[in-house]
This record gives C-alpha cells, sequence and structure tokens, in this order.
C-alpha cells in the first residue's frame, strides 16, 4: 500500500514536469500549426541561463524564473519572424517548412550550447533541492512538488487568458481556423508572435526546474521533444486543458510500469499508448483536439 | 591576341602544376614523417562528457609523445597526428565515422570510444578494413565476445572490475550487509555493470532484494521509490556519470538511506563531485587505477604520480582510471610499432603485423601492466589489471578496499541524509 501511494505520487510529480513542458508547446501547435523540435533546448537554454546568473550572480535560481521568462520571452519574440517566414509565403509545404527550420533551430542551440559551454555536466541546487515532505507514508520531493504547482498553476492561468480575455478569444480563433480569423480582423501574425514569446518564455523557466532535478548538459533537451509530442497526441492536438489529463496519465504509467513491471518497458508502454491513441481516438483521449 | 591567350593558358598551367607538385610533396613528406592516427569518440550528444574523458587521455599521450620526438623507428623519430572523428554518441554515427577515418584519412591506426555501444558498432568496421583499433575506455564483456581479431582494449571488463567494492562491503566492513538493490541503465555497459554487482552480491552471499534495467534518459524516481520500499543494506547503481548525479539527486530527494551506495563509472569524475557537492560523500566505486598505485614505468610517464601532475598541469583536473587506460592505449601502439620497426604510413601487411605485435605486448606502465588475452571470454582485453574499491572521504576518492589495497577504512554505514 505504501508503494502504492507513493508510485501514484511519483507518477503525478513526474506529470507535472511534462505538462510545464507540454503546454506551451501544445498552444505552439494550436495557434502556428508548428511542431517545434525546439522545445528541448528552450528547456536546455533556460537551465543553462539559470546555472550561469547562479554562477555569476549568486542567489537561488528561483529568485530569476521572472528575469529568465522575460528573457525568453524576447528570445522567441525575436525568432518567429523567422519561423514565420520559413512556414508563409508561397511554399508548398508549410507545415513541413516549420518542421525543418525548428528542427535546424534545434541542432544549433544545442552545438552552440555544446561549444560555448562545453561538454561538463553541470547542476545547480535550489533551496529546495533535497527537501521533501512527508506525507502519511509517502514522501514528496519539494522540487518537484513545485514543478507540479508550476505547471497545473501556468495551465490554469492559460485558460483564464484564453477563455476570459480578447486576446484569448482571438488566439482561440487562430487556432480553429486561421483564415477567417484573419478575415475577422485578427491580426494572425502578432497572435502568433505573442504565443511564440509566451511559449518560449514559458519553456525557459521549466528549464530551470528541469535543471535543478536532473543535470544541465547540451544535449539534455531531446527527450522533452519526445515527451511534448506524447503530450500533444493524447491531449488532442492543440487542446490545452488535455494537457493536463494527458501529463498525469503519461507520468502515472512511467510510474506504474517502472515499479511494477519494468523499468524497461517504461518507453515501450509510453509509444504503445500514443500508438493506440492515434489508431482510437485520433482526436485525443478527450476527443477535443484538432 | 592568339598567342596572348595561349601564353596565358601556359602560364596558368604551369602555376597550376607547381601547385600541384608542391602539395603532393607536402602532403608526402607528411605522411612519411608521422603517423596518421585516428580517434572516434563522443564529442558531442548525450555522453559527450565522457568522450572528453577519453580524448584528454589520447591527447596527453599524443603530446607527451611528439614533446619527446616521437616513436623511435630504425633510428629515426616519427611524431602520431591525431585525428578526431565525432560519434555523436550514436553507434550509426561511430561505425560510419571510423569508416571515413579509414577510407578518406587514411589513418594508420585507430584509438577508440568512450562508450561501449559505440565500440560495438566501431569494431566490425575495423575488422572489415583490417584496421588495428584499441579503446582505452570500453568495458562491456559483448566487445571481447565478439572475438573482434583487430579490436583491443586496456580496461578489463566491467564484469571483473564492477565486483571489487561489493568484495569490499561484503568481507571488509561489520555488520556485514546482507541485501541489495540493483539498478542499471539499459545500455552495452550500464547493463552488465548491474550484473557484475548482481554476480558479485550472489558470490558472497549478499542478498538481491531486486534488479531493475532502465531505458537512459527516463525519470529514476520510481525506480528509487521501488527500491527504497524494500529497505536493502546497499543501493548499487550501473551507469555512466550523468545518470550517476541523477540518481543520487532521486535517492536524496526520496530519503532513501541505504547503508551505502554503490557506483561503477561516474563517481570517479569532477562533474560528479561538483554537481553532488557534500551529497557526494559516502559513495563507493570502482577503479583499476589510482596515482597512488606503486607502478614503475620506464615508458613516457615512469610512475601514476608522474602522470597524475602531468595530467594536471595540463588540463587542471585529476586523471580517472579512464584517462589514464586512454593514454596507456597510445603506449600500447607506439610499444608495439617499435617491436615490428614499422614506420608510417603502414602498409596492410604492417597492419597485420601489428595486431601479432599487440599479442604479444607484455609491459610496464604507469597504468599498471598491459597484456592482451589471446583467448577465452576476454579476447584482446587487458583483463590482468587488480580492482580497487574506492570511497568519497572528505570531498576525496580514497582507496577503502578489497583487502591489502585499502589505505583508509571504509565508511559503513552511511548516516542518514538529515544526520550527515
Amino acid at each position: 500500500m505504501e508503494l502504492f501511494l507513493q508510485t501514484l505520487i511519483d507518477g503525478a510529480l513526474i506529470g507535472g514536469l511534462i505538462i510545464v513542458v507540454g503546454v506551451g508547446f501544445s498552444l505552439c501547435f494550436g495557434v502556428m500549426h508548428i511542431v517545434d523540435f525546439a522545445v528541448g533546448e528552450w528547456v536546455m537554454l533556460g537551465a543553462y541561463t539559470a546555472y550561469w546568473l547562479v554562477r555569476y550572480l549568486g542567489q537561488d535560481p528561483m529568485v530569476y524564473l521572472p528575469l529568465i521568462f522575460a528573457l525568453f520571452f524576447a528570445a522567441g519574440w525575436l525568432v518567429y519572424p523567422l519561423i514565420y517566414r520559413a512556414v508563409s509565403g508561397r511554399r508548398h509545404h508549410p507545415a513541413l517548412m516549420g518542421l525543418v527550420f525548428t528542427f535546424g533551430l534545434s541542432t544549433l542551440a544545442k552545438g552552440g550550447a555544446l561549444s560555448a559551454w562545453g561538454y561538463h555536466v553541470r547542476s545547480v541546487s535550489t533551496w529546495l533541492s533535497g527537501q521533501s515532505v512527508s506525507l502519511g507514508v509517502t514522501t514528496l520531493p519539494a522540487l518537484r512538488l513545485a514543478g507540479f504547482v508550476f505547471g497545473v498553476l501556468t495551465t490554469v492561468l492559460f485558460m483564464v487568458f484564453l477563455y476570459g480575455t480578447r486576446m484569448g478569444v482571438s488566439i482561440r480563433a487562430t487556432a480553429q481556423d486561421r483564415e477567417t480569423a484573419a478575415l475577422l480582423g485578427v491580426d494572425v501574425r502578432r497572435v502568433g508572435e505573442l504565443v511564440y514569446a509566451t511559449y518560449a518564455g514559458l519553456t525557459g523557466m521549466t528549464g530551470v526546474l528541469i535543471g535543478a532535478l536532473f543535470s544541465i548538459h547540451a544535449a539534455m533537451g531531446a527527450k522533452y521533444v519526445i515527451f511534448a509530442f506524447f503530450v500533444v497526441v493524447l491531449a488532442g492536438m492543440g487542446y490545452v486543458p488535455g494537457v493536463i489529463v494527458a501529463g498525469l496519465i503519461l507520468g502515472l504509467i512511467q510510474s506504474f510500469v517502472g515499479v511494477y513491471i519494468s523499468g524497461r518497458y517504461t518507453l515501450f508502454a509510453l509509444f504503445l499508448l500514443m500508438y493506440l491513441s492515434l489508431l482510437v481516438a485520433p482526436k485525443g483521449i478527450l476527443r477535443r483536439g484538432l | 591576341m592568339n598567342r596572348l591567350r595561349w601564353r596565358a593558358i601556359c602560364w596558368f598551367a604551369g602555376v597550376l602544376a607547381l601547385v600541384t607538385v608542391g602539395a603532393a610533396g607536402l602532403v608526402a613528406a607528411q605522411q612519411a614523417a608521422e603517423y596518421k592516427v585516428g580517434v572516434v569518440t563522443s564529442l558531442s550528444g548525450e555522453l559527450a562528457f565522457g568522450g572528453n574523458v577519453t580524448k584528454r587521455g589520447y591527447d596527453l599521450w599524443a603530446e607527451t609523445l611528439n614533446k619527446a620526438g616521437g616513436i623511435l623507428i630504425g633510428g629515426k623519430r616519427y611524431r602520431v597526428r591525431l585525428i578526431y572523428a565525432d560519434d555523436q554518441s550514436t553507434p550509426a554515427t561511430a561505425a560510419v565515422a571510423g569508416e571515413r577515418l579509414i577510407t578518406q584519412e587514411k589513418v594508420d591506426f585507430i584509438l577508440g570510444p568512450y562508450a561501449s555501444g559505440t565500440t560495438l558498432a566501431l569494431a566490425p568496421i575495423t575488422e572489415k578494413y583490417r584496421v588495428p583499433h584499441i579503446t582505452g575506455s570500453a568495458e562491456s564483456p559483448l566487445i571481447w565476445k565478439g572475438k573482434f581479431k583487430y579490436t583491443f582494449g586496456t580496461i578489463p571488463t566491467v564484469t571483473i572490475i564492477a565486483q571489487a567494492s561489493i568484495q569490499t562491503l561484503a568481507q571488509d566492513v561489520s555488520p556485514k550487509p546482507q541485501t541489495i538493490a540493483i539498478l542499471g541503465i539499459d545500455d552495452a555497459f550500464s547493463k552488465f555493470a548491474a550484473e557484475a554487482f548482481r554476480t558479485a552480491a550472489q558470490r558472497f552471499g549478499i542478498k538481491v532484494l531486486r534488479f531493475d534495467i532502465v531505458p537512459e534518459g527516463s525519470d529514476y524516481t520510481p525506480a528509487v521509490s521501488a527500491a527504497k520500499a524494500l529497505n536493502p543494506d546497499i543501493f548499487a547503481m550501473g551507469s555512466h556519470e550523468k545518470a550517476a548525479i541523477e540518481m543520487i539527486k532521486a535517492a536524496k530527494e526520496l530519503k532513501f538511506n541505504p547503508k551505502a551506495f554503490v557506483q561503477h563509472y561516474g563517481m570517479t569524475t569532477p562533474d560528479f563531485r561538483k554537481g553532488l557537492g557534500k551529497d557526494a560523500e559516502y559513495v563507493f566505486g570502482t577503479s583499476v587505477w589510482t596515482p597512488n598505485l606503486n607502478y614503475q614505468a620506464k615508458i613516457l610517464f615512469k610512475t601514476p604520480r608522474e602522470y597524475a601532475a602531468a595530467f594536471k598541469a595540463r588540463f587542471g583536473s585529476d586523471p580517472d582510471y579512464t584517462e589514464a587506460a586512454s593514454t596507456a592505449a597510445g603506449i600500447a601502439f607506439q610499444e608495439a610499432l617499435r617491436a615490428i620497426n614499422a614506420p608510417p604510413p603502414l602498409t596492410q601487411a604492417q597492419k597485420d603485423a601489428l595486431i601479432g605485435a599487440l599479442e604479444r605486448l607484455d609491459l610496464m606502465t604507469f597504468y599498471g601492466p598491459i597484456k592482451f588475452a589471446t583467448s577465452g571470454d576476454y579476447y584482446h582485453d587487458n583483463a590482468g589489471l587488480q580492482p580497487i574499491a574506492l570511497q568519497y572521504q572528505g570531498g576525496v576518492t580514497v582507496e577503502v578496499g578489497p583487502g591489502k589495497l585499502r589505505l583508509k577504512a571504509p565508511r559503513y554505514p552511511t548516516p542518514p541524509w538529515d544526520k550527515r
């Protein structure tokens, strides 16, 4: 029973991390129809930024979260016109162009980080690192709990923004039908810009949490592309609220398969679920995706 | 007009011929003067840190040898030139990189990758092109069981080395640990490290409560939680350096307090110490070489201490056994080349003769004896070195066993996280 509860909590907390990476990615896909292959590299760059800030300015990395959001928001703002250029105009396969372009961005960021900061595996620690909260018979790692809260909170905030503001309506309209939204006076390009910048800012912040939990190196982002992709497929392409459910399911599967079957089969179980989901429920488990 | 054009063509042809002859001469001169040594290792990707561990070892060999003038063959000295190819931490790329070095760069011999998975992909390529290849790092038993004629290795297989820490815990601490949980990563090296822990535990009468293999890069908390629930005396981890750091972080977060944490590779690297700080304390590991060993040698570095000092002066950090073994791989080539008296560039017959010379090699180096097995399960592996158990004590790794190899007593049991 004790192990069962701990497995449940471990799974939910892993899910929390997947949610944080998935939420921006899902929106980015929903609005701009771009599968951003560079999602892991935004995580990696966020982690490195926190590392260097701590190294040169001291303080706890958590202090820099707002600054990192601002920096990455600005970076996303700057990068977006390039992506926009790659996917618009008279190109035959805009979605494919977006894929190739972001894949290139990802390779560039990975290579650049390796050249600039070297091959060492680095770590940052926060005041939450190594701390934990005991809840009955189970142990909740504080940093993961923070990640979970952060993930759920950002998703909820995002939804409030999407469903409660005029800009949110524009974003949803663009996600539903780009042309019609443009005809009705939505500045589609500006919407895309805002979404991509917000996504970059959020993912950069997530990098700080992930960097503190695991370790920081140039290739650390690769696996998050896969997770983000899983989440988007399972949640329903572009359906943001589904991300919470999908993230939790993915976390719980990893945790339960790892404990009760064997860690060896976790990836197998995840892939199986993705294939089944695409076969049976291509619009996501909540049937609300595109 | 016509004459002018002809003159221009003549000038152009003349200059072109001169440049070609000059360049060819230069290339020929370069080829004649030095050995071209191909190095395939991970310079980017997941294993970039480890790849650079081997790079430092190989570089120190080449630099020290070239500073001394090179390899003395028939009264003349020949320098070595390392030509690197990045395997990007993936086996398929390692094979392509090796093929390129052999067919395009025409290297004389190859120093191999950091990881076992990439080495296993490179070995069939060096076999196909019949190019001698020594790895200064790979430890998977699969390499030696493959019986590759052209592949050698300076580190004993992990199935031999990884047992030292378990043996020390079984024989040299009191009360003797009774149970163990083992977690390994699913790659050619780490999985066998985990299996070696299991074999050793069974040999020394320690009960294996859980044996789990997880994919590289996965979240280790479920596996660590599962181990914690069984409350084992020892928690042993088979992994490379990055996972080694992340597993200890996960254990601390989950307040998992076994009496001993055991790792194989990872704990000897500076990144492990920097990344974990005081949480690295008490962790056990294994090695086949430390600067404190008493080897006396004549080639390049006379003692382990001299090597460690040269290494620190060059790279600013202390060497671990993989770096030493990578340097020793270069030394093995250098001595085998001297034995067959083969100046560069090597012909195919000389490359084949080099294999015979490597098989006959019986050397004492700063890294210890080098003698490659010529039959059995350890075919072409330098299997004769004595594994040493290490433990972090006061921010440094110290030799704690087994038996007479102990310089300091092992600290056991490890205090709980909140009492450190």
